[in-house]
């Protein structure tokens, strides 16, 4: 009833039959009112994401043991230890490298595949289905799979290749921390194009075609049309598009985890992976890793805001 | 809007309110109506509410102006390149997963037999039946569903009520509500997961589905706010207001009216959060250890460590995980793009 | 209408947390009953796990009501399980690893003498035991042990004109070189496996042999020493000249070990086990000999000798101290551990079962009679455990770049840790 009659009024969530009342207890009655709603949304945010949070915030102060005893109160320690790492520099460089340019590539082949996805042609509809499957499978299963399409001796990479004469011998991919992190980062984009170039194409419906005749009218050309009219246009969901995607690929966990572990040594880490691998793998400084994670939080935070800056974001993406 | 690309141009009354007030503009296009869809446009918030036909209306008259393939002009070599290009496409992102199908389908020694072969010379077939003697997989894929089913349903059931609230009201809360929901969306399960499992040890759910459902279900709520949040407020109020005064109740206002039209908004939360849940795999292997508490995820790369590399079964397994997924996919995808348009237009 | 949307939520969720927590509820009743006991075993080859099932087959039908559930864990991937296991407090109660000392060293284990009768205390070779103790207690039991030695493949030196096994590491190298040019095609000189699986022994093995190794005399972490520095420098060297299988660096044990069974490799240090694990399966009737590893400059050769433990977890307060208690010495009858041992090609840890296999396998002798030679890693440390998954990770990393720089990191952890 309320929410059919004001709204705008701010402040205004209690049923509108009410009277103005001065009355504190209907006050507090009328603030409490959206409890309801939205108190199960706060609770179950607050206890599974922001719990874990501070609660990782905090671990990062803390002395753990190697198996997990928490041996009290630890200073800075942790971050001295993380920053005298001597892998850290080249794996933060790594993670921006990866990031940066796994949702770039993803983005401008996205657009061109959006486009492809949007024109008409018969058998439209199965292209769509195709480009989907990446999405839908799972990325580890993925990534597994491509692991094995490289393998040294019986991956089918190496067999069309050679097939093609690009290649004399075969080649080990995922040995060689370059090769591997080219492979892996193709991986990543390969999982982020259905979701980007889908984006894109909802993107691209959502433009009227009266801004396409009237374009047509003026006797713009295609690129000039497709430059002034439809990348604007599709402003809003690029920026959804691309910070969805810094978010996942930041996070990509799978993708490294199931080509090479991050392996040999650091020298294919994210800092995600390396992260993981301070507590899980190495000498197991929960600690560290903690402290690790704060850098992520951070690092992921000001790559967003860089990024927000640089499209000169207004607010759009917000609901 | 959707509609447009797909040929179905023939579309009925396309109503367009101003999101405040309650003017309809009307432009009849044609007739036969079924589910509106609702598609919010950009930076205005004038909304289009447009009808969807089935997809027997396939191919229905001339082409409507493109956006990319300009018009009904399109010459027919041209379609012939796009489709050249397409299929290509397509098999390029087919093609891991037939590689997937074709080792799952080679008996053990063709897997490490050199030179290596494309097809398998054996069909082995019994590889899927094989599978499910040689692991627990039915029990992975039930936890992987009830996991996914329940992360969903909880997420939904939480998202639903406070996106409709903030989208029909102002107050005090909404704003830092909208922030918090905006903020955490950038949270990830992977980059918080030594703060999850001490949680969780401290809240004794390690090795518990019920650890896994929360995670999932909380980190994809968000997301779910978000894009309903923007659907609600796509939709204008003075439709409710117009079955309220043809004497629906309130209830009936909300579910024969707003949630019908939001449903490309439902079916989007609802996939993003069972495909995030189905995927999850950081958390798993943290926080789970017994098999018969593991999902897929966890489950599947165990068939291949270092003294046993059994990729057959791996594969077998990886496409009996995947491909109910992609049918899903497939089977929603026109609602997919709907939900999309709103996610990124908002 | 907002009662009612709340109604069916809560409702909903009721619903939803009810039936999860009644799958919670009936599976970790399992866990619940101090009968039933959790026991993580590693796998060391395709036997390994039938040898348990049996095992526990037999004990499940002498100790009725008590069960056991096997979890096999493959040695790529035990580390980070047991990490993981330790830290989120979801330990087994009897874990077989290669570690124990920072357990220990945080109250997670049993005392042995709080599981194991008096007999089968007794019954553990002395040798062992040593190793098995952190600051003076027992609380590793030693599973099974492993001797290295020096594995060649007599064709491919006979092809590559060699008469004599290498026996300092400038034979190694010319040895290497003549298999590079006449040993045949496809075949590598030496395999070198400094991947995560088991660089802590390959680079071991060459170290010690050239007065290196983890600790100096009075027991002080010296892995930065000019030694291990030289040992790495060396063994980068090889690689780089072509003299080894590609990339070491990710190679594993076991991936060298499955090449020299199929003849595809000159030589490499192999172990104790390596014929009932490895080559029987692949050719039972591969050429190969056995000597001891090559020194830097020929003075006594020095070998590795490993022992894996089982460990068992004080978990629930301790509550299955009996169950646990009761397994373990079940295992460690002379006939079961004997088999076992025997099957998988291990050396005997126990007297008893030491007398049983010692008359039946001849081909452990040159083994055995290595053992008086052999070092151990510094398992009583508390530093060990974390150091070692941590070698395990980077030492690789020196073949293809700095080995002085990747050892004094190592130093490093060692020291943070204890």
């Amino acid at each position: 009833m309320h929410d059919t009659i004001e709204a705008r009024g701010a402040g205004a969530a209690s049923p509108a039959r009410t009277p103005r009342s001065p009355s504190i207890g209907r006050r507090i009655l009328r603030a409490l009112a959206p409890l309801p709603w939205i108190g199960p949304a706060i609770i179950l945010i607050a206890a599974v994401v922001l719990w874990p949070v501070i609660e990782m915030a905090w671990t990062s102060l803390l002395k753990v043991s190697s198996s997990g005893k928490t041996l009290g109160f630890n200073g800075t320690r942790n971050y001295h230890d993380l920053f005298a790492e001597t892998g850290l520099v080249s794996v933060l460089l790594r993670t921006v490298v990866w990031v940066v340019g796994v949702v770039l590539v993803t983005i401008v082949v996205s657009l061109a595949l959006g486009q492809l996805l949007n024109a008409r042609f018969p058998g439209r509809r199965v292209v769509r289905w195709a480009v989907i499957v990446p999405w839908a499978a799972s990325v580890l299963m993925t990534a597994l799979t491509w692991n094995w399409m490289l393998n040294y001796s019986y991956g089918v990479v190496n067999k069309i290749l050679q097939g093609v004469g690009l290649i004399d011998h075969p080649v080990n991919w995922l040995a060689h921390p370059t090769q591997a992190l080219i492979w892996m980062m193709w991986v990543a984009v390969f999982v982020s194009l259905p979701f980007t170039s889908f984006v894109i194409l909802a993107g691209l419906q959502t433009v009227p075609q009266e801004v396409y005749e009237a374009a047509r009218v003026d006797g713009a050309g295609r690129a000039r049309t497709y430059f002034r009219i439809t990348l604007p246009l599709l402003r809003p969901a690029l920026l959804v598009a691309a910070i969805i995607n810094v978010i996942n690929v930041f996070n990509s966990f799978p993708i490294i985890w199931a080509m090479t572990k991050g392996g040999p040594g650091t020298k294919t880490d994210t800092s995600t992976t390396f992260m993981y691998k301070l507590a899980f793998v190495g000498s197991g400084s929960v600690g560290e890793s903690a402290a690790m994670a704060v850098v992520n939080f951070v690092l992921i935070l000001v790559l967003v805001l860089l990024y927000l800056r640089a499209v000169g974001w207004r607010g759009e993406a917000q609901p | 809007m959707t509609e447009r690309s797909e040929g179905t141009e023939d579309a009925a009354p396309v109503v367009t309110p101003s999101d405040e007030g309650g003017s309809l503009t009307e432009r009849s296009e044609g007739a036969g109506d079924t589910a509106p869809v609702v598609t919010p446009s950009d930076e205005g918030g004038a909304t289009t509410v447009q009808s969807t036909r089935p997809r027997s209306a396939r191919r229905g008259g001339p082409g409507r102006a493109k956006p990319g393939g300009r018009s009904g002009s399109v010459g027919r070599g041209k379609r012939a390149i796009l489709a050249g290009v397409g299929y290509l496409v397509a098999f390029i992102f087919v093609a891991p997963y037939l590689e997937m199908l074709l080792t799952a389908l080679k008996p053990d020694r063709e897997l490490t037999a050199s030179p290596t072969t494309f097809l398998p010379k054996h069909w082995n077939f019994g590889n899927f039946v094989d599978v499910w003697k040689a692991a627990p997989i039915w029990t992975n894929m039930q936890v992987s569903l009830t996991v996914a089913g329940a992360a969903t349903l909880i997420a939904l059931l939480v998202a639903l009520p406070a996106a409709y609230y903030t989208a029909r009201n102002r107050f005090w809360l909404r704003t830092p509500f909208l922030l918090l929901v905006l903020i955490t969306q950038m949270f990830a399960p992977t980059a918080l997961v030594v703060g999850i499992y001490r949680e969780m040890v401290s809240l004794n759910l390690t090795d518990t589905l019920l650890g896994l459902i929360l995670v999932n279900a909380a980190f994809n709520l968000p997301f779910c706010v978000w894009i309903l949040h923007g659907y609600f407020s796509s939709i204008p109020k003075a439709l409710e207001e117009a079955a309220y005064l043809d004497g629906a109740g309130k209830v009936k206002a909300l579910t024969k009216v707003t949630l019908p039209l939001s449903l490309p908004g439902l079916v989007t939360a609802v996939i993003y959060t069972f495909i995030g849940a189905w995927n999850e795999y950081v958390v798993a292997l943290t926080i789970t250890s017994s098999p018969n508490r593991q999902p897929l995820t966890v489950a599947v790369p165990s068939f291949v460590t270092g003294y046993q590399e059994h990729w057959q079964y791996l594969f077998a397994t990886s496409l009996i995980a995947i491909v109910p997924v992609v049918i899903l996919f497939i089977v929603i995808e026109r609602y997919l793009i709907g939900g999309l348009t709103a996610g990124s237009v908002k | 209408m907002k009662r009612h949307l709340t109604g069916v939520i809560a409702a909903g969720l009721t619903v939803t947390l009810g039936l999860t927590g009644c799958s919670k509820g009936s599976s970790s009743g399992d866990s619940g009953d101090n009968k039933t006991i959790r026991f993580v075993a590693a796998i060391y080859d395709d036997k390994t796990k039938s040898l348990w099932d049996s095992l526990i087959k037999t004990f499940e039908a002498q100790n009725k009501g008590y069960k056991v559930n096997l979890e096999m864990v493959d040695w790529t991937q035990m580390d980070a399980k047991v990490k993981t296991y330790v830290q989120t407090k979801q330990t087994p109660d009897i874990l077989n690893y290669n570690a124990f000392a920072d357990f220990a060293r945080d109250g997670l284990l049993f005392p042995t003498s709080d599981v194991l009768s008096p007999q089968v205390s007794s019954d553990i070779l002395p040798s062992f035991v040593e190793g098995d103790k952190y600051k003076g207690t027992q609380y590793g039991m030693p599973l099974l042990s492993s001797v290295r030695l020096f594995f060649y493949n007599k064709d491919i030196f006979k092809k590559a004109g060699i008469s004599a096994p290498p026996k300092t590491w400038d034979e190694v190298k010319t040895d290497a070189q003549k298999i590079k040019d006449k040993g045949g095609k496809g075949v590598f000189p030496l395999g070198l496996p400094l991947g995560a699986e088991e660089s802590q022994a390959e680079f071991f093995m060459w170290a010690m042999n050239n007065g290196g190794g983890y600790v100096d005399q009075s027991g002080n972490w010296a892995i930065d020493s000019q030694a291990n520095v030289d040992t790495l420098n060396y063994l980068k060297d090889l690689s780089k000249s072509g003299l080894t299988q590609p990339n070491p660096e990710t190679t594993d044990r076991k991936d060298v070990f499955n090449q020299f069974a199929q003849g595809k490799i000159g030589m490499l240090n192999g172990a104790v086990f390596m014929p009932a694990g490895f080559i029987n399966k692949v050719n039972a009737k591969l050429p190969y000999a056995i000597a001891p590893l090559p020194t830097k400059a020929g003075g006594t050769p020095s070998t590795l000798g490993v022992q894996d433990f089982l460990v068992a977890f004080k978990n629930n307060g301790g509550k299955k101290k009996d169950a646990v208690s009761k397994f373990l010495n079940f295992f460690y009858q002379t006939n079961n551990v004997a088999n076992f041992q025997k099957e998988e090609g291990f050396l005997p840890v126990t007297k008893s079962a030491g007398d049983v296999i010692g008359k039946a396998v001849p081909y452990d002798k040159p083994f055995i009679d290595a053992l008086p030679n052999a070092k151990f890693y510094p398992t009583g440390n508390a530093a060990w455990g974390p150091l070692a998954n941590t070698v395990k990770e980077k030492l690789g990393t020196a073949i293809t770049g700095d080995p002085k720089s990747v050892l004094s990191e190592l130093q490093q952890t060692a020291q943070k840790n204890g």
